[in-house]
């Protein structure tokens, strides 16, 4: 094949599968609108998104934190502003930060295991036992994750906004010296509910896109367990590239709502 | 070819002229088959020749890409997903491989169908309770050989165990419809005749059920089909009796029930 067909062909499949994704998302998101309700299947997976995420967040929130308490305080004593610390971090964190990373650190987690899950179901037939038992799929196995992850990393963003100022505090008031009222002050007045309102709204469609993008890619797997690990990999690397691509669009949707 | 017994007054499963290909390849070509309702229709053939794929045409589980597909008195066709979930509702299928939920043990696994769905009555559908779903799987797993086995995972079952597990769920809310893929592949000869009899006598027992059962064991096709169909090259070579397949002249059928290497079968 020609260079020109290839990429007209690579074009053409990745067309398709987005196609196939946006159709998978709208049926799942109707079927998971009408009853039955899966309660608890959805405490089930918000335990798993949600709790069993926490140790990861807690981690990576504290040393974002004091890292980040470290690289500012280089930058802003060159000329004694080092009081803007606080307030500088805590709005990297709110609006950036602790959207980005946590979505990153739970798709590495939970958008894999999805994928997996899903995946190995579809390969030993379960997904289609399901079927054969008039049970839709989409509803008893993808709605009830989709809304997990949605729910739940806004959740963990919180907690990761709120660990990695305690990790900035922990570095810019007690071993850089940073006087403790001015570090508080600054981050009250730069800080406001837009930042952390906006910071949540990503977290939210971040927790939909590696959600989806896992299901998909487990609920259209093929070819026995090589497939689910194509699947996989494809389902990490594919949410992991539209969270920050996605970022920056919804950065810029977002801009206003902190301006006005 | 038809069979010359009688045919039972109520539709059974009726596949017309399908065809379906993955990509290039051609696995069903132009495939009949009637399933008379309340008799037992085994459909042989070597692996790979597309005896899984037709029975998840029946469900509803693929489309074919032409010819049509009734159930009783429904085109699949012309059924949306939710006329196609009612329909479902009627089937009780066994897996090939079982496909057994692992996120569940074994009891979950057979009740499953219970919590979804109830248990039909005359009256339609009726929830159960917690007791009646106990008393229900416990019967279902002693029927299949399996009392006390209840609380094991999944995975710790061997292949013969998962495979009476799949039968005791595909059985336990009475369908009407059964749809059995290699009910006994892979299992001991003591094990396969305990299965043909659950399988014939649920059919005996049920006189309204309809049966249809891929398999490749012959003597086990002889002692349950009332109607024998073969698939090969993605159409079906012979249908008839297990007296017609006995005695039939056919080179490729002859090969096939008497397991010989030499004939127009290569290997
Ligand atoms: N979903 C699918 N996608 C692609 N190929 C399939 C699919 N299902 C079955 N096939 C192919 O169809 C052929 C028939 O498969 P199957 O019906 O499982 O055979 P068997 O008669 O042994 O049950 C095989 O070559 C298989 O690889
Ligand atoms: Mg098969």
């Amino acid at each position: 094949m020609n260079p020109v067909s290839a990429l007209g062909h690579s074009i053409i499949a990745w067309v398709e599968a987005f196609g196939g994704y946006l159709q998978f998302v709208g049926r799942a998101g109707v079927s998971g609108l009408l009853p039955p309700y899966r309660t608890r299947l959805l405490l089930k997976h918000m335990h798993f998104v949600g709790v069993q995420s926490l140790t990861i967040v807690i981690i990576t929130g504290l040393f974002t934190g004091m890292v980040f308490a470290i690289q500012a305080e280089i930058g802003f004593s060159q000329f004694g502003a080092n009081g803007l610390i606080g307030g500088i971090v805590a709005l990297s964190l709110t609006r950036e930060l602790s959207p980005v990373l946590t979505a990153l650190m739970v798709n590495g987690r939970v958008g894999s295991s999805m994928a997996a899950e899903l995946g190995t179901m579809r390969v030993t037939e379960q997904i289609d036992a399901l079927e054969s038992m008039a049970i839709d799929p989409l509803q008893y196995l993808v709605a009830p994750r989709l809304l997990a992850a949605v729910i739940m990393v806004p959740a963990l963003n919180m907690i990761f906004n709120l660990i990695g100022l305690a990790g900035c505090w922990y570095v810019a008031v007690k071993q850089l010296r940073v006087p403790e009222g001015g570090f508080w002050d600054r981050i009250w007045w730069y800080v406001d509910a837009d930042d952390i309102v906006g910071g949540c709204i990503k977290a939210a469609v971040f927790g939909f896109i590696l959600a989806s993008v896992g299901c998909y890619q487990g609920f259209t797997t093929r070819g026995g367990a090589e497939g689910v690990g194509r699947a996989t990999t494809t389902a990490v690397v594919v949410a992991g590239v539209l969270i920050l691509t996605g970022d920056y669009f919804l950065t810029r949707i977002l801009a206003p709502l902190s301006v006005g | 070819m038809r069979a010359t017994d009688e045919v039972a007054a109520a539709p059974g499963i009726h596949v017309q002229g399908i065809k379906k290909s993955f990509g290039t390849q051609v696995v069903l070509d132009g495939v009949d088959l009637e399933v008379p309702r309340g008799h037992i229709t085994v459909v042989i053939g070597r692996s790979g020749t597309g005896k899984s794929v037709l029975l998840k045409h029946v469900m509803g589980l693929l489309r074919p890409d032409a010819g049509t597909i009734r159930v009783g008195d429904d085109d699949l066709a012309t059924l949306g997903p939710r006329a196609l979930r009612q329909v479902r509702f009627r089937f009780g299928m066994v897996f090939q491989h079982a496909a057994l939920f692992d996120s569940m043990d074994v009891y979950e696994n057979v009740a499953f169908p219970l919590r979804e769905h109830g248990f039909k009555t005359a009256a339609g559908q009726r929830k159960m309770r917690e007791p009646e779903i106990k008393a229900r799987v416990e019967e279902m797993l002693g029927a299949v050989g399996l009392t006390g086995v209840g609380a094991k995972g999944v995975s710790e079952l061997s292949g013969g165990m998962r495979k009476r597990v799949g039968l005791a769920r595909a059985l336990v809310r009475d369908p009407e419809f059964l749809l059995y893929d290699e009910p006994t592949t892979g299992l001991d000869p003591i094990m396969t005749a305990q299965i043909d009899n659950l399988i014939r006598g649920t059919q005996d027992r049920n006189p309204g059920i309809t049966s249809l059962v891929i398999s490749h064991d012959m003597a086990a096709t002889f002692r349950i089909a009332d109607h024998v169909a073969m698939l090969y090259e993605g159409r079906v070579r012979l249908y008839g009796t297990p007296e017609e397949f006995r005695h039939t002249d056919d080179p490729v059928v002859r090969q096939f029930v008497e397991g010989r290497l030499d004939g127009p079968i290569t290997v």
